[in-house]
């Protein structure tokens, strides 16, 4: 018996140790298209840039506009146009690891191609996984996706601001969450107004802490 | 479509073992698949005869075996199957769980001559 996905998992596990050595936390994001990924992180940017030294990389089917939404932040950015491809593997990931100083970086974010299926299929070597879902989306998403939500280790509420305008019940979603990965933080924000966001920050300054501890 | 990614590593593995075992045409590939892994058997079947094609195993017939999900609770060590949107244990509730069977992806045999 031999597991299909050998290759990618062998190069993970290659990325996850040169990380570690390097102490460099790998946040591998993912999200549908337009839940508020890389408003995410430019209110992320703006909160920890001056103290952590962040690196993105971008996966997207084309175009390099989110990259240059977080060019100002004067971070290391590279972007991977998958040119269809629904999802990012380790083999890009570790291609793309050389444009990095990693003895210079503490927090490195991978913008996964949006998408909840395939990206929560190809372990990249990171640290762990953050789910992110908006409320326009609708409660159910962790049901119907179970998978992502099983592998993250938190996720990210986005748009709360939205919810008095959707159906979108919060009992419901964090019910239907816990159920399928009882260790899993949830945190509520509204990354474009920055309400809860500073929850996040918090949340992952803590995560930071405990990586380079252990 | 990430079936064509998994077609395309599942090509590259019937050759290579195809090449060990002395074998010159493969003619089926019989792999598992877990239940919550998220794929799509028809699609899979799709990627990979564009996948082989070329190959050895270019006019493969793939056969693919779904395995059910199997928790286990860790609090009571209830085995179960779980519903397909509840996954908390059927006897206490709990959600303390492990799954023992659901996350399978790999080759079983490959046959040919």
């Amino acid at each position: 018996m031999k597991d299909i996905l050998d290759r990618n998992q062998n190069k993970a596990e290659e990325v996850r140790s040169l990380l570690r050595e390097k102490k460099v936390m790998m946040v591998n994001i993912i999200s549908s298209p337009g839940a508020g990924k890389t408003t995410l992180l430019e209110r992320t940017c703006e909160a920890m840039a001056d103290k952590t030294r962040i690196g993105v990389i971008e996966g997207d089917v084309a175009t390099d506009r989110d990259a240059r939404r977080l060019q100002k932040y004067n971070i290391p950015i590279v972007c991977i146009n998958t040119g269809g491809g629904c999802h990012l593997d380790s083999h890009s990931i570790s291609k793309v690891l050389g444009h990095f100083d990693l003895d210079q970086t503490d927090l490195l974010f991978v913008e996964n191609v949006g998408n909840l299926i395939c990206p929560s299929q190809f372990d990249l070597g990171e640290t762990f996984k953050l789910a992110v879902v908006s409320t326009a989306e609708g409660d159910d998403k962790p049901a119907k996706y179970p998978m992502l939500f099983t592998g993250a280790r938190a996720v990210i509420l986005n748009k709360t601001d939205l919810i008095p305008y959707t159906n979108f019940n919060v009992a419901a979603f964090e019910s239907d969450i816990v159920s399928l990965n009882p260790g899993i933080t949830i945190i509520k924000t509204s990354a474009t107004g920055g309400e809860g966001t500073d929850r996040w920050i918090g949340w992952l300054t803590s995560q930071l802490e405990s990586f380079r501890a252990g | 479509m990430h079936e064509l990614k998994i077609a395309e590593e599942l090509s590259a593995m019937v050759s290579h073992h195809a090449a060990e075992a002395g074998l010159r045409i493969v003619e089926r590939v019989n792999i598992s698949v877990g239940q919550f892994v998220q794929i799509v058997p028809d699609l899979l079947e799709a990627a990979f005869s564009i996948a082989a094609v070329e190959s050895v195993a270019s006019a493969a017939r793939l056969e693919i075996e779904i395995i059910a999900a199997e928790m286990r609770c860790r609090r009571c060590g209830t085995e179960y199957r779980p519903d397909d949107d509840l996954h908390a244990c059927t006897a206490c509730g709990s959600t303390d769980i492990d799954v023992v069977h659901g996350k399978e992806l790999f080759i079983k045999s490959i046959e040919g001559e």
